[in-house]
């Protein structure tokens, strides 16, 4: 089981490398905060209030809400920006928040790296419409949310669909999280960002129930 | 002599009196004279003095002029005058003592054309040209002291350059401390600077200058005055880097808000992007509103490349809508660009088909500068010919009494002259190993000599003439003393080779650390520059890694998400840059990494070079050019020359052929010119190679090809 040292190392490390990559644009090193009751959280060290900028917005306002406040781990070179967060309890995962936004007005990096690469100053002179939307990977180890299928404890939302909750194996480390972000947004036939992120062994239990396994859904490795 | 400055007034007739009477004063009189300027904030609005002179040896001298013969209630209004000036001083720290002023204003009506018995000394004083003279007389001598601190206050300055954030010193030795002393230096602006902020014509202006004479302040101030006058005129500020919207927002609002009380009216001056593209206010471009304008195709990046080709992009899109346009419709009152070098002129003809039938576009740029090796053209090739064959502008002869069209700004108050020579020197190739192609390893001339004198050079020996040696170099006057006394000159401009990239990144690394930790500079007080674009990202990660592993955050200057700001604006992270963001900045220390890739390139020489003199000119204090392998021993050859002539320029001054043959040696290729000479080059020495083997022979080839071959060759000998 991933402890929350464990998990705080991890991410300094990735953060390490993606800067290295020429990846990332920006970035808040993680920072662990002590709540009461032993309950502890990592978050990127902001001076922005959260709650402030997570609900009730289009998607435009919510995007450009986070940037101003610098409220992410990761600004990458097209614009997008990833958060990841989570809760501990007396060392077992309480939760996690793991959120992929693009940017709504730049081109996906994938599909034009050129002009990323090339520092072009006009690469943001857009008329396509851009479709980005947003995709969290959450996790709630609490038993009064669970509701099996409904609301699994880890679980995929793809854009921000109320009911879109695809099951989820288990909770994900920062390693799997940022894998499957490069390597489904980022990899180029020529150039395979992900695997220049070192793999970490890590991992949490399983979490999903078993009636979740038959409907489709995500399995996270287990190394 | 005072110098006379003119803004705009509604009383031009007493206006021109007045400044005659000041020219004919001569030497008598110290100092500027302000016409219809300054403005004054007010709870009513926005309050215009007529003429103001502020001067060493009077202080401040406020006119209210009389256009015509009436002169009712002239003591009322020298009253409110007063009023209003001295609750502008009021509000200025530097101009009190305790509850007192530390300058008194006189107020004194002028009025050529009216009749009455003159009252020149009198507490309500009244003249006219004759009795002026006596006022002046009846005047006493002020503090030396108080002239530079009023003068900041009545140009406004004073609150603007208070936007940076306090510094936190404790070693008046620091790095830190000497920023902050360079800051508080240049308070004021020059009578050139003042020239062009307030200076209106109805027509074209130009104002050219070098890196850090001020170009972007004076134009902010600018834009902000003649919106404080003419708050209905739609007035657009734009520029090519992005980065500087920030800095161009705060300037205006602050300027406004000191002459009218009241925010900027945003509706009514844009600050907006050249090119833009669609999705609200803050992506708008003057292009962009162009082509919705006229009904004309819009080509964002992408569809411009594909049909103009890579670095052709925006000029194509330009070009085609010109062609497309057949009534072009105005939107805006005035226009004002910033680094015109980096635009094509089709840009600036858009600008000027924007505009109604009062053509106030204004446009800034520094003919150095240029990142892409095509400088403007003369106006009158920018804006082409009207129907009878006339030139559409044509700047004018300067007249005394009529605002300027044409305005150099020779100082350079940024740069200190050893950094700005250094930037010369590498740019134009002053000490550069000779090429065998040209007999010289000078890369670009001026082909107008007396640029270099408008630029704030002198001829110390030799003579400025075609085919002459001759030897430049900076005044006290345009380069400023200060800027490089601060320091040891060994520790303004420095240059490292090493071994490995590795080597400068760790180099770097501890330097930045040292600046931080120990040399009381922020964040925003460095940049790092990586000089060519194409490697920016990956050559600045490594760093960036190393300086995350010991704690100090940084950012890439990328794509512009939203808020178009260069610098962290809580200050916490560095900025590393590829030669096009760093552009418009500037910052204390600046690191130049990888200037090897700037000693030379094919096809693209005068290129790097350039790129090199812009990423040296960001600097106000210290620069640190690093790089690896021999180019870069070659360029600290170059630059130990230039330190070995004392920071002087010491060249042969090229003939007109000369500088043509440099032009074509040196041009910038495309893509498919290098393909095409390496194409030639290759089937010529296979051609050359077969001869030689006697698997042909010249004989065998068709006569007349020989012919042309011969005719050809013949002509280079």
């Amino acid at each position: 089981m991933a402890s929350l040292e464990e998990i705080r190392e991890q991410i300094t490390r990735i953060t390490s490398e993606l800067i290295k990559s020429g990846l990332c644009d920006h970035q808040n090193y993680p920072s662990i905060i002590e709540k009461p009751g032993k309950h502890k959280e990592i978050v990127f060290d902001t001076k922005a209030d959260l709650s402030t900028v997570l609900k009730n917005q289009g998607y435009k306002e919510l995007y450009e809400a986070l940037l101003k406040n610098k409220a992410y781990n990761f600004l990458m070179v097209d614009g997008a920006i990833i958060q990841l967060m989570y809760s501990f309890h007396k060392g077992d995962i309480l939760g996690h928040r793991l959120a992929f936004f693009p940017c709504p007005n730049l081109l996906e990096y994938q599909n034009i790296p050129e002009i990323y690469e090339n520092d072009e100053v006009s690469a943001d002179i857009i008329s396509e419409k851009i479709v980005t939307f947003p995709i969290r990977f959450d996790f709630d180890n609490s038993e009064e949310k669970f509701i099996s299928i409904d609301h699994p404890k880890s679980h995929l939302t793809l854009g921000e669909y109320r009911n879109c909750r695809i099951p989820v194996s288990a909770p994900l480390t920062p390693f799997y999280f940022m894998d499957f972000i490069l390597r489904s947004f980022y990899d180029t036939r020529d150039q395979k960002f992900s695997s220049q992120i070192p793999p970490f062994s890590h991992s949490f239990s399983k979490s999903i129930s078993n009636s979740e396994t038959e409907v489709v859904h995500l399995q996270i490795p287990s190394p | 002599m005072a110098e006379i400055i003119w803004g705009s007034t509604p009383k031009p007739v007493s206006s021109q009196q007045l400044a005659s009477f000041f020219d004919e004063k001569g030497d008598s009189i110290d100092g500027f004279l302000y016409i219809g300027y300054p403005l004054i904030g007010t709870p009513e609005g926005r309050f215009r003095i007529d003429a103001t002179l502020v001067s060493p040896t009077y202080g401040v001298v406020l006119f209210n002029l009389v256009e015509g013969r009436d002169i009712e209630d002239y003591e009322d209004e020298q009253d409110e005058t007063y009023n209003r000036i001295v609750a502008k001083f009021r509000n200025h720290k530097t101009l009190t003592k305790g509850r007192k002023l530390i300058i008194e204003p006189w107020v004194v009506t002028f009025a050529p054309a009216a009749q009455f018995s003159p009252d020149p000394t009198g507490d309500y004083p009244i003249t006219n040209t004759k009795t002026l003279d006596s006022f002046f007389d009846s005047l006493p001598d002020i503090d030396p002291k108080v002239y530079e601190p009023t003068l900041s206050v009545v140009q406004s300055i004073s609150t603007i350059r208070k936007g940076k954030r306090k510094r936190n010193l404790k070693d008046p030795n620091s790095r830190g401390s000497t920023l902050k002393f360079l800051e508080d230096s240049i308070a004021n602006l020059d009578n050139q600077q003042g020239h062009a902020v307030i200076e209106t014509v109805d027509d074209v202006q130009r104002i050219r200058g070098l890196a850090g004479s001020g170009k972007t302040i004076v134009l902010a101030l600018k834009a902000a005055y003649l919106h404080a006058q003419n708050p209905d005129w739609k007035i657009a500020v734009t520029f090519h880097t992005r980065a500087l919207k920030g800095q161009f927002h705060q300037l205006i609002n602050t300027f406004v808000i000191e002459q009218t009380n009241e925010e900027p009216d945003w509706k009514n001056i844009e600050i907006i992007n050249a090119w833009g593209a669609p999705g609200g206010q803050d992506r708008d471009g003057i292009y962009y509103r162009f082509c919705q304008r006229n009904g004309l195709e819009f080509y964002d990046y992408t569809s411009a490349k594909r049909s103009f080709g890579r670095g052709y992009e925006f000029e194509g899109a330009c070009e085609e809508a010109l062609t497309q346009v057949t009534d072009p419709q105005p939107e805006y009152d005035a226009i004002l660009v910033d680094e015109a070098q980096d635009f094509a002129p089709a840009f600036l003809r858009i600008c000027y088909e924007s505009l109604g039938e009062t053509k106030r576009l204004v446009y800034a740029y520094d003919e150095l500068q240029s990142l892409s090796e095509k400088s403007l053209p003369p106006p009158e090739e920018v804006f082409g010919y009207n129907s009878e064959g006339e030139p559409r502008v044509r700047f004018t002869e300067p007249e005394p009494g009529k605002p300027k069209q044409d305005i150099i700004l020779e100082k350079c108050y940024r740069n200190s002259r050893p950094v700005l020579t250094t930037a010369h020197a590498l740019g134009f190739g002053i000490y550069r190993e000779p090429d065998s192609r040209t007999g010289t390893g000078l890369i670009q001339m001026f082909d107008h000599r007396e640029l270099w004198l408008d630029v704030g050079y002198e001829v110390l020996d030799g003579a400025l003439e075609d085919g002459s040696r001759v030897l430049l170099g900076r005044t006290e006057n345009s380069s400023p003393a200060f800027l490089e006394d601060h320091s040891p000159k060994n520790d303004l401009i420095q240059f490292h080779c090493f071994h490995d990239k590795d080597e400068q990144a760790s180099w770097l690394s501890q330097e930045i650390q040292k600046n931080l930790n120990e040399e009381e500079l922020q964040f925003d007080d460095i940049i790092i520059i990586n000089p060519d674009p194409l490697t920016t990202r990956k050559e600045v990660g490594p760093v960036r890694e190393t300086l995350f592993n010991n704690g100090i955050n940084s950012h890439l200057a990328g794509v512009d998400t939203s808020p178009d700001v260069f610098f962290e604006p809580d200050g916490e992270s560095l900025a590393f840059t590829g030669i096009y963001r760093a552009k418009g900045n500037e910052a204390g220390m600046v690191y130049i990494m990888n200037a090897q890739d700037c000693y030379s390139s094919f096809g693209n020489l005068a290129r790097v070079r350039n790129r090199l003199f812009s990423a040296i000119t960001r600097s106000k204090a210290w620069v640190r050019v690093l790089g690896v392998g021999e180019n870069m021993e070659k360029l600290i050859e170059e630059f130990n020359e230039v330190r070995g002539k004392k920071f002087n320029l010491d060249f042969t001054y090229p003939t007109e052929e000369q500088r043509e043959h440099l032009n074509i040696v040196n041009r910038d290729m495309s893509t498919e010119e290098k393909q095409r000479l390496e194409k030639g080059t290759k089937d010529l020495s296979k051609l050359l190679d077969d001869i030689e083997a006697g698997n042909l022979f010249l004989s065998d080839l068709p006569e007349e090809q020989i012919a042309r071959l011969k005719t050809l060759l013949g002509g280079k000998e």
